[in-house]
């Protein structure tokens, strides 16, 4: 390895092609995905010496094989081909499992033992030599009827289109009761809590009880929106003894505007939320684009619209396809613009793929870009479609109304641009191998099936030609209004003759200017209205014209006065007589020791003004032409050949690619996208997701805990119209939500993990949340909402809630890096980690000091001199709930010798300080 | 590794082992014996892949490892891998040279080169004098002769190249990944992760000085990637009073005053736990405070300087206003060490490409930069080796990339064809060269060695096998791996 060249993707292609030569050398080599297929199909029953490549596979007749061409199948491989081959001819897929299915009974090698049945017994279906003897026939029957069932049994089949399953029946004989009946140990509530139960009682787990109402309010607070219950809130749900009082707490968090904040970070860190990250006050931006924020404000307004997730995933893709004058859903294709690399286009295509692959298809097309999938059924090929489809697509800043410098305000958005430059296949990966006879047509995998259709689409004007748009008229004249307002201005302030003069002429211009600019728009409304060159346009052009040369004549009126100025100036200077003169003269000779310096040094400055007077005159004298060519200009005719104002223009149409791929994704026949969506949700409810790999549910990913379950979810959302709140309120309201946290001895036996949630899951809340919560209960939080990215440097001065604080590379808060924040790259999971950084943070941050001296305050003032009323009503409003017995004596000594040694309020301080700093403050329970 | 090669394991990783550990809970009134039952429960599937256990996997030579960086690529023809032959031909072009033939192969391994540079044919006289030291005769050039009396103690490896023509290569130095990959774990990070700690009163992993900018690797250079940021340097400054952020307690607070807010946060947090017994995150934070409140009183103790003799302060040049910074970095490296700090990564002239990127004036650059360096690191030598200490701390010297043997005006340019480092200390064959470059420094021509190459030598002292320290979901490649350099070893 030491010699080679490292390039990362070439070495990984190499590695690749030198594993399959390494099992050729030896064995055989098979397509990953179709070996994997076997092996997935067999499950458990599949013996190891068959999980191989030579069960469909001889070996290679090629000394040095090049190709998977080299390895031709033996007679259960060819079958197995040619079984695939009628079914694509029937127009049908060529999934290796029916494949396997189909031809189980068949005995491809003729050695009179069918092809499952020798699977099952550990024999190769495609050598004749090798089948099994008469004593491990004997168990065939017993291990075909296992296989069987193992085969009707749920299987997951991510790649297949979600179809409904039934909903558990449970059996009546257990203490699942039916709903309804709330004194049951698990009710059932809605149908997540049959599959929960179902789990239960196959594998004996005791389901544990309600969590208490106070732990309940605390946890379904901070996870719809984000704050905890305020000690009132609290107060009221206790006394609310209705059967729906949880259910109306949920209603009303779902509707709070503090829901789609809380969800949007979320969101943020699986579609990789990243504000700019570059250099030079915005000279040099590296990653991301300025105004990227708006995006984020998208997210949330977009959730606490209860927008369908098909509709926000479509919009993120193609807005500016699907509706390209709506500037708001505009906003939306920050999803492609975070992925903008100004060092490196291959490197933004490939986050592209990479990312909107496992984000929405939890699928890991990065694999593909080298190789064909090892584990999925992705070809390199298929990669490249993929690419193809976001190869024509760049970023651009349009103008927003009410300023006109794109760096102050801008709308960043994605578009097609006019050269659709080809997608050549790369050879093993590699940029710098590229086959130009190899162009890739824009596609998706096949293997996920779904009509992907391109439409190119016809752009509006104000699309293509943005700078065109009213309110951009609108500003430019606006701002040059004000140009002229600031020159009126400061022209009554001139303190003498010259200097008015001068302003007077600075004002001139900047009327001429504006005249000049007015006009010009003037033809571009008519041009806009396809009314070029008629006769009105005619007019406008030609006095588009005329105010041109009227501007360029003031700033020559100006030139020419102050080139007479300097004239003047000049000329005084030069007179022998001048005081300049003899003053030069008699500095010099102050400092020199040469005796004929005077004489020298005046003669030296003479001829130094002498030439600058003759220079200055020179300038005049060009003035005074350019001056007298600027009035012959004007008083020549007017043509209609205006300088036009400096606008953008972008194509007409766009290619529809991300359009096909929105409506593919966003297809409820597409079985992967509202099963990755309704993992993700699943995951941020309990801290832990159906399918723990929630990037990639192939192969490589890890296996549900529930399929069952989490495709009932995937058809239930998409039944609901992709509405992801009634996700939430769904999940939420289930008995397995609202399971205590306690442990459990006997389940933590059977199920250390609690993969099948007998309990729910204790969590330390995300580093967003911990600020926020702090602030809140504090009593600062400032709960405006959306704007501008707030220097990440004033993490703790800022009082807003902690989305809005820039987050991109190098530019992130550090409190909040502390408590595992978002990784700016790649966050599709958080796992909170425990350092003593946190506990510096937690103790001595200046968050921290500022928030426990306003609560110990208001605290006092609202529960009076009584130290036992200051603990519980600390307790109520840090930790949502009461402190214990022992607790309060803990609390009450505690207060009592801080008092004596130091001060009361500095003794309460002190105590709301450490329950900032307790276990359960960051912990939801 | 390629970044497709995916995430399956989130933005951080995984918890910190040394914190789980059954030990040292120490408060008093209540015991956590009732707690973490489960810690008694054989787990279902065995074969569920597990953290280090923080053991080595074979004997180990070296304890610790100090990782000093010189940001801006320092030039090996003038340092370590003296080349006489430019003297020879000094003004000429390579072409006009016996060996014309390097030009043919410039740039061949560099990815995502930076045009701008490489491509200087002109070759430039050596710009300092060289010398032949101790008995190995090791011939070190004249910016480092401090550094050159401890020649029998250094392995120095001419044969390395790099990735990279930019100085995203100092990214590439600390993980051995292309910049443009981003985020991977350091070498000082696979330490930690596979070793933990020898001290709980102080972090894993130090890092110390001004680290590589933003433009190169900026925080990723000292960073762990997905191994999770408990196994991050943590960034130290050289100064008792502000060594780290919030490691001040706020004003006010006396010490007496936090122990006892500590000692009420135990209490209230172990009854708590009553109905939580087995939550190990809550025991990983009690000990996490512990450690806080620990490192609060620990770091500035052992920043503090001026307790060392006049003697030892003087040794690393701490009384010349040249040396003072790095002097006083070295010696706050080796006072870590001490204390059980198991990686303390040395950066010098950090900040925007380095300092020792010397395009122009590279003879007063280099005169200066080694002024500031060279007494302080041979200082450290000594003073390791005068308290026994050598035997069991590695010391490691590097740069992102040499410079070239043609001239760019005054100065030399980036050179990621060649260039050298040197490793001292346990287990280290002191003394000894590996590998050359060709006759003019242009290509690591015998023995090509690869940056990683020296991560693989560093984790073999340690005693680890980095295949054995694999996360699942995140495959290696053998390039990430690296090969250790076996004929430096003792």
């Amino acid at each position: 390895m030491t010699t080679e060249p490292r390039q990362a993707n070439a070495v990984v292609a190499r590695l690749v092609l030198a594993v399959l030569w390494a099992i050729g050398a030896t064995t055989l080599v098979a397509t990953p995905a179709n070996k994997a297929a076997l092996e997935k199909h067999y499950d458990q029953f599949l013996a190891k010496s068959l999980a191989r490549c030579t069960t469909c596979h001889l070996p290679s007749e090629n000394k040095n094989p090049e190709s998977l061409e080299d390895f031709p199948h033996n007679p259960f491989g060819a079958r197995l081909r040619a079984v695939g081959e009628q079914l694509v001819s029937d127009g049908k897929k060529k999934d290796i499992p029916a494949r396997l299915q189909s031809i189980a009974r068949e005995d491809s090698d003729h050695d009179g033992v069918d092809n499952e049945t020798e699977l099952l017994l550990g024999h190769n279906p495609g050598d004749a030599k090798d089948t099994p003897s008469k004593k491990e026939l004997t168990e065939a029957k017993g291990k075909r009827g296992e296989f069987q069932k193992f085969l009707a049994s749920y299987r997951w089949q991510p790649f297949e289109p979600v179809v409904r399953p039934k909903v558990p029946l449970l059996a009546k004989a257990t203490a699942i009761r039916k709903s309804g009946d709330s004194s049951a140990a698990f009710p059932i509530r809605n149908p997540i809590d049959a599959f929960i139960a179902a789990e239960h009682q196959a594998r004996g787990l005791k389901t544990r009880p309600d969590a208490s109402k106070e732990i309940l309010l605390r946890r379904v607070y901070l996870d719809l929106i984000g704050l905890s219950p305020t000690p009132e809130e609290l107060a009221a749900f206790e006394r609310d003894a209705s059967p729906e009082a949880y259910e109306k707490v949920v209603d009303r968090l779902l509707a709070d505007p503090r829901h789609g904040e809380r969800w949007a970070r979320h969101w943020m860190d699986v579609w990789r939320y990243s504000d700019w990250a570059g250099w030079s006050g915005g000279n040099q931006i590296r990653d991301s684009q300025p105004h990227i924020w708006k995006w984020r404000d998208w997210i949330v307004e977009s959730l606490n619209a209860d927008k369908g997730y098909d509709r926000m995933l479509a919009e993120m893709l193609a807005a500016d396809e699907l509706a390209p004058q709506d500037t708001n859903a505009l906003r939306a294709t920050g999803f492609l613009v975070r992925n903008y690399k100004m060092l490196s286009r291959e490197q933004w295509l490939e986050d592209t793929v990479k990312h909107t692959s496992q984000a929405f298809l939890g699928v890991t097309m990065g694999c593909a870009k080298c190789h064909d999938h090892m584990f999925d059924p992705i070809s390199q090929a298929e990669y490249f479609q993929m690419r193809a489809v976001f190869e024509p697509h760049w970023v651009r800043i349009d103008p927003v109304p009410g300023d006109t410098n794109l760096m102050n305000a801008g709308l960043a958005r994605a578009y097609d641009t006019a050269t659709n430059s080809p997608t050549y296949f790369l050879h093993r990966g590699d940029e710098r191998k590229p086959d130009t006879n190899r162009v890739m047509e824009p596609g998706m995998p096949k293997s996920l099936g779904g009509a992907f259709a391109v439409q190119p689409v016809s752009l509006p004007w104000q699309a293509s030609r943005p700078d065109h748009r009213e309110f951009v008229y609108h500003d430019a004249l606006a701002a040059a209004d004000s140009v002229v307002e600031q020159a009126k201005k400061t022209l009554t302030t001139a303190t003498n003759q010259t200097i008015a003069i001068e302003r007077q002429l600075l004002l001139d211009i900047a009327q001429s200017q504006r005249d000049a600019l007015a006009a010009v728009i003037e033809t571009e409304r008519l041009d806009d209205t396809g009314r070029k060159n008629s006769e009105p346009w005619k007019i406008a052009a030609t006095n588009a014209v005329f105010q041109q040369r009227l501007s360029s004549l003031a700033v020559a009126k100006l030139k020419h006065h102050q080139s007479k100025t300097a004239e003047a100036e000049a000329r005084t200077k030069a007179d022998p007589a001048s005081a300049t003169i003899a003053a030069v003269t008699n500095a010099v000779a102050q400092v020199s020791t040469n005796k004929a310096a005077p004489a020298d040094a005046t003669k030296q400055a003479r001829e130094k003004t002498t030439a600058a007077l003759a220079e200055a005159q020179k300038k005049t004298g060009e003035a005074a032409k350019l001056l007298a060519d600027a009035e012959a200009t004007v008083k020549s005719p007017a043509d209609v050949a205006f300088k036009p104002r400096g606008t953008q223009s972008y194509p007409t149409t766009s290619t529809g690619r991300r359009l096909a791929l929105a409506r593919w994704l966003g297809s409820t026949n597409n079985p992967l996208t509202a099963r990755v969506a309704a993992n993700q949700i699943w995951l941020r409810h309990f801290g832990q997701a159906l399918v723990p790999s929630p990037n990639d549910f192939g192969r490589n990913g890890k296996p549900p805990s529930h399929p069952k379950l989490l495709d009932w979810l995937a058809a239930e959302f998409m039944a609901r119209g992709w509405s992801t709140r009634e996700l939430h309120r769904l999940i939420v309201t289930s008995t397995t939500y609202r399971m205590a946290s306690t442990p459990d001895a006997a389940n933590a036996q059977l199920d250390p993990d609690n993969t099948f949630l007998w309990r729910m899951n204790s969590r330390r809340m995300e580093a967003e949340v911990v600020r926020d919560n702090m602030l809140y209960v504090g009593g600062s939080l400032d709960l405006s909402m959306g704007g501008p990215d707030i220097d990440h440097t004033l993490g703790l001065k800022s009082k807003r809630r902690s989305i809005y604080l820039r987050q991109a590379a190098e530019k992130e808060v550090e409190f909040l890096k502390i408590f595992d924040g978002p990784a700016v790259t790649e966050c599709y999971i958080r796992r909170p980690t425990v350092v003593p950084q946190q506990a510096l943070a937690m103790a001595n941050s200046e968050l921290t000091t500022g928030e426990a001296k306003a609560l110990a305050k208001r605290l006092t003032s609202d529960s009076g001199e009584d130290p036992a009323a200051f603990a519980r009503s600390a307790f109520a409003r840090i930790l949502a709930r009461r402190p214990s017995a022992e607790e309060m004596s803990h609390c009450r000594e505690f207060l009592e010798a801080r008092t004596a040694s130091s001060t009361s309020i500095r003794a309460r301080e002190a105590l709301v300080t450490v329950l900032f700093n307790h276990n359960d403050f960051v912990t939801i329970r | 590794m390629n970044p497709n090669h995916q995430n399956r394991h989130g933005c951080s990783g995984v918890s910190r082992r040394s914190f789980l550990a059954d030990t040292g809970m120490g408060f008093t009134g209540l015991a956590l014996g009732a707690m973490m039952f489960r810690d008694g429960i054989a787990r279902a599937d065995d074969s569920a892949w597990r953290p280090p256990t923080g053991k080595p996997h074979f004997t180990p030579k070296a304890k610790s490892v100090i990782w000093i960086f010189l940001c801006g690529g320092v030039s090996h023809l003038e340092s370590f891998d003296v080349k006489p032959e430019l003297n020879k031909y000094a003004g000429k072009s390579i072409s006009e040279t016996p060996y014309k033939d390097v030009l043919g192969t410039e740039g061949k391994d560099v990815i995502g080169a930076n045009p701008v540079h490489g491509n200087r044919k002109v070759i430039m006289p050596l710009q300092a004098g060289y010398k032949a030291y101790g008995d190995s005769g090791l011939v070190v050039g004249d910016w480092f002769k401090n550094v050159g009396e401890c020649a029998d103690d250094l392995a120095v490896v001419r044969s390395l190249w790099t990735i990279h023509n930019d100085h995203g290569a100092q990214l590439t130095w600390q993980t051995g990944r292309h910049p443009r990959e981003l985020e991977h774990p350091t070498i000082g990070s696979w330490v930690t992760y596979g070793l933990g700690t020898l001290n709980e009163n102080l972090p894993e992993y130090v890092v110390l000085g001004v680290p590589t900018g933003d433009c190169c690797g900026g925080a990723f250079t000292h960073g762990a990637a997905y191994l999770g940021p408990e196994h991050g340097g943590v960034r130290l400054n050289v100064d008792a009073k502000k060594p780290l952020p919030f490691i001040k307690p706020p004003d006010g607070v006396s010490q007496e005053e936090q122990a006892a807010n500590l000692s009420l946060l135990g209490k209230l947090n172990h009854l708590s736990g009553i109905d939580y017994p087995d939550d190990q995150n809550l025991r990983a934070r009690i000990k996490s405070y512990e450690l806080a409140f620990q490192m609060q009183m620990s770091i500035p103790e052992t920043l503090q300087l001026e307790k060392e003799s006049e003697a030892t302060r003087k040794l690393y040049g701490i009384d010349k206003p040249e040396c003072k910074a790095f002097g006083e970095q070295c010696l706050a490296a080796r006072r870590l060490i001490e204390r059980g700090v198991r990686f303390v990564q040395l950066f010098h002239g950090g900040g925007g490409g380095g300092d020792w990127d010397a395009h122009s004036e590279i003879k007063s650059n280099h005169t200066k930069l080694a002024a500031q360096v060279d007494q302080p690191i041979a200082g450290l030598l000594k003073d390791l080796k005068q308290r026994g200490m050598l035997q069991d701390t590695l010391v490691v010297f590097g740069t992102e990339f040499g410079r070239s043997p043609g001239a760019e005006g005054t100065g030399r340019d980036h050179h990621p064809q060649a260039f050298c480092a040197w490793m001292a200390g346990a287990g280290v064959k002191g003394g000894t060269t590996y590998g050359a470059t060709d006759e003019i420094g242009f290509h690591s021509a015998v023995n090509r060695r690869y940056v990683t190459d020296i991560h693989a030598t560093v984790l073999h002292l340690l005693g680890l096998d980095s295949h054995k320290l694999e996360v699942p979901g995140r495959k290696r490649l053998d390039m990430d791996h690296g090969e250790k350099i076996h004929e430096i070893l003792t």
